[in-house]
């Protein structure tokens, strides 16, 4: 009795993934002649061996830019720091020598614990030191402390 | 304004009255109408070199200025004609055509007035394609003070400040026409007890304070207004302090001290001590209840303070006005004076009440005074009348509580751990770590008066109630607190219980 349902219900999901096999392999047999559909086929990129290509606006892990002479091009305003909205950037300012530059970050961390990926930061620079362009997107850490990236050593 | 002559004016079609021999500017101020300026100060008579505050008045063929002219009877004043708009702009775009786009890296970015105004009247797209003129950017001029000649718009406010309110004239305009700079004279810096103020008054970031340089950014401040307790003037202050984001989770930090505005007592204007105190709240401060010399994590002060009120508890009735002794000092705010005499002279009966203040120091003829305390006169005012201990009669003492550290200003260290080395029940109240701790068996961390609201009496009598500028540290209770829970333990509060 109970046995019985269980093998029902056993059936069922294969009978599940058969058809999406088959619907499947109908959908890609199509594009493989050239007829167009509305729907595509499901593709499975067999990662981490596959890679799918980031788009060019995709948003990853942050950098700071420097400038020709290799100081960062940050001049620590602290604009990405107020518009954060997940409060994950923490900025420390120094003086430089260069009465030309002035200001610099001695620090520049972000928290990828509580980074969102909005690239608010990346909009509210005004001097176009931070982008979010690494295509670095595996970012798990086995400690928190790994999450804490100091930008200005980059 | 009792017994001054009011005039009748018209201002952007409404009929208003200001007293005779105001400025027009003064007189929009009262009714409403902000006139944007950069170099009139309330302070100062009119210089009207910014031309920022042009308006149109009726029968006159030119735009006149707001901050020079003064009111009349009948006076037709118009502040929002285009005529007016557009001279706005042209001022800020003559201004800007100099001014550097420092904003990301200047600290006075989000209380510029220059940025304020352009966002408010300017707006325009830059039409000037040639290169800016290049100036000093850093030109130290005395006392941690760096002025930035590229930014300064030569509202000449510094100047007239060193002139007319310190009497001291540092700084001047050198050179003539687009040459003309601020400096000081062959070198001598700027050397007086009110630089600070030079800071708070310039309208753009021209000069900067090293204390505060690119410590933060502006928008991230919160205000806190309080009294200064450096002294006995009792200045109006503003405590500009920063808690949480972007600092770390539960840090503060006290950022800068800057100037209120209290007519009566300080105008705009506060010395540079008062500014320094921004240190005593931050710096060497106890936030944990130390048992002998070693800070207990997990001890509150609460519980540390049942403590005291059992050892108080065990001197039997009639001894203790010999074997408890307390020194008390004029930081204390008047409720918790008022308090404190209820507890250790009404209800107690002690008559070792001794005060140990900070030592006076000179007086600079202006604001500062020489008592260092700010609350000198509500001493008197709560019926103490302060002597300072003697250390012979303290250590006879069974208990003693000590409140605030300045005891070492009078006596040498070993002289006071010699005193207290005796004395089975030593406790200490003090908001900064300190030599003192070593000698006390418990050490209470406390409020900095800029943690604490009451109020204090200056020293022209004048009574000023304040509110808490800042948070404590967690753990960290004002005097008034530990009063209210001693007098819970000894059984004399008679009003509703309290936490403790």
């Amino acid at each position: 009795m109970k046995i019985g349902r269980v093998l029902k219900e056993l059936l069922r999901g294969a009978g599940i993934t058969a058809r999406h096999f088959f619907v499947n392999m109908v959908f890609h047999t199509l594009k493989l002649f050239g007829v167009r559909t509305k729907r595509r086929g499901a593709v499975t990129i067999q990662y981490p061996e596959e890679r799918k290509e980031l788009s060019p606006r995709h948003r990853s892990l942050h950098r700071v830019l420097s400038r020709e002479d290799g100081k960062p091009r940050c001049v620590a305003c602290m604009l990405c720091v107020t518009v954060c909205p997940s409060e994950c950037l923490s900025v420390e300012a120094a003086e430089d020598d260069d009465p030309e530059v002035q200001k610099y970050p001695a620090r520049f961390v972000v928290d990828l614990s509580r980074c969102c990926f909005c690239g608010f930061c990346v909009e509210a620079c005004p001097v176009d030191a931070i982008r979010m362009d690494t295509g670095e997107i595996r970012l798990a850490s086995y400690a928190r402390s790994g999450l804490d990236l100091p930008l200005e050593k980059r | 304004m009792s017994g001054m002559k009011m005039v009748g004016l018209k201002l952007d079609g409404r009929t208003v009255q200001a007293p005779e021999g105001t400025s027009v500017l003064k007189a929009a101020e009262l009714a409403g109408i902000a006139i944007p300026h950069f170099c009139y100060h309330p302070a100062f008579e009119a210089e009207g070199n910014c031309r920022m505050c042009l308006v149109e008045i009726e029968d006159l063929p030119k735009l006149e200025l707001a901050c020079s002219t003064v009111v009349r009877e009948g006076l037709i004043v118009r502040t929002s004609t285009p005529s007016v708009l557009q001279a706005r702009k042209d001022v800020l775009e003559f201004l800007l055509a100099e001014h550097p786009l420092d904003c990301p890296i200047c600290d006075k970015a989000g209380e510029c007035k220059l940025q304020e105004y352009y966002d408010r009247h300017g707006l325009f797209p830059g039409r000037f394609v040639e290169a800016k003129e290049k100036r000093d950017k850093k030109v130290a001029i005395g006392k941690g003070l760096l002025l930035d000649r590229e930014r300064c718009i030569l509202c000449t406010r510094c100047v007239r400040f060193l002139r007319k309110v310190t009497g001291t004239g540092e700084l001047g305009v050198f050179e003539r026409g687009v040459r003309a700079e601020i400096g000081t004279y062959d070198g001598v810096p700027v050397d007086n007890n009110y630089s600070g103020n030079l800071v708070d008054i310039c309208p753009v970031g021209a000069i900067t304070d090293t204390d505060f340089r690119f410590k933060t950014r502006a928008w991230f401040l919160k205000k806190g207004p309080t009294v200064c307790p450096i002294c006995s003037r009792g200045c109006a202050v503003v405590v500009e302090s920063v808690t949480g984001y972007p600092l770390g989770i539960d840090e503060r930090k006290v950022f800068r001290i800057k100037a209120g505005e209290n007519p009566s007592v300080n105008g705009t204007w506060i010395c540079d001590l008062g500014r320094a105190g921004r240190r005593d709240i931050d710096e060497r401060r106890h936030v944990r209840v130390m048992k002998n010399a070693v800070p207990e994590e997990e001890l509150s002060w609460q519980k540390a303070l049942a403590d005291v009120t059992a050892r108080i508890r065990a001197v039997p009735g009639p001894e203790r006005s010999a074997k408890i002794a307390v020194v008390l000092n004029s930081r204390l705010t008047c409720e918790e004076l008022v308090l404190a005499r209820r507890i250790f002279a009404e209800s107690l009966g002690l008559g070792k009440i001794s005060f140990a203040d900070p030592k006076p120091g000179a007086a600079d003829g202006f604001l500062l005074t020489e008592e260092r305390v700010p609350n000198a006169r509500g001493v008197l005012q709560s019926g103490f009348s302060p002597v300072l201990p003697d250390l012979d009669t303290l250590a006879a003492a069974e208990v003693v509580l000590v409140f605030g550290s300045h005891l070492l200003e009078h006596f040498s260290e070993e002289a006071i751990s010699r005193a207290l080395a005796g004395i089975p029940s030593k406790f200490l109240f003090s908001a900064h770590a300190g030599p003192l701790d070593r000698s006390a068996e418990i050490v209470f961390p406390v409020a900095v008066p800029a943690e604490k609201s009451g109020t204090y009496v200056n020293i022209d009598g004048l009574r000023q109630s304040f509110g808490r500028a800042v948070e404590p540290p967690p753990g960290v209770v004002p005097e008034l607190e530990i009063f209210g829970c001693l007098a819970n333990g000894l059984g004399l509060n008679r009003g509703e219980p309290d936490a403790c």
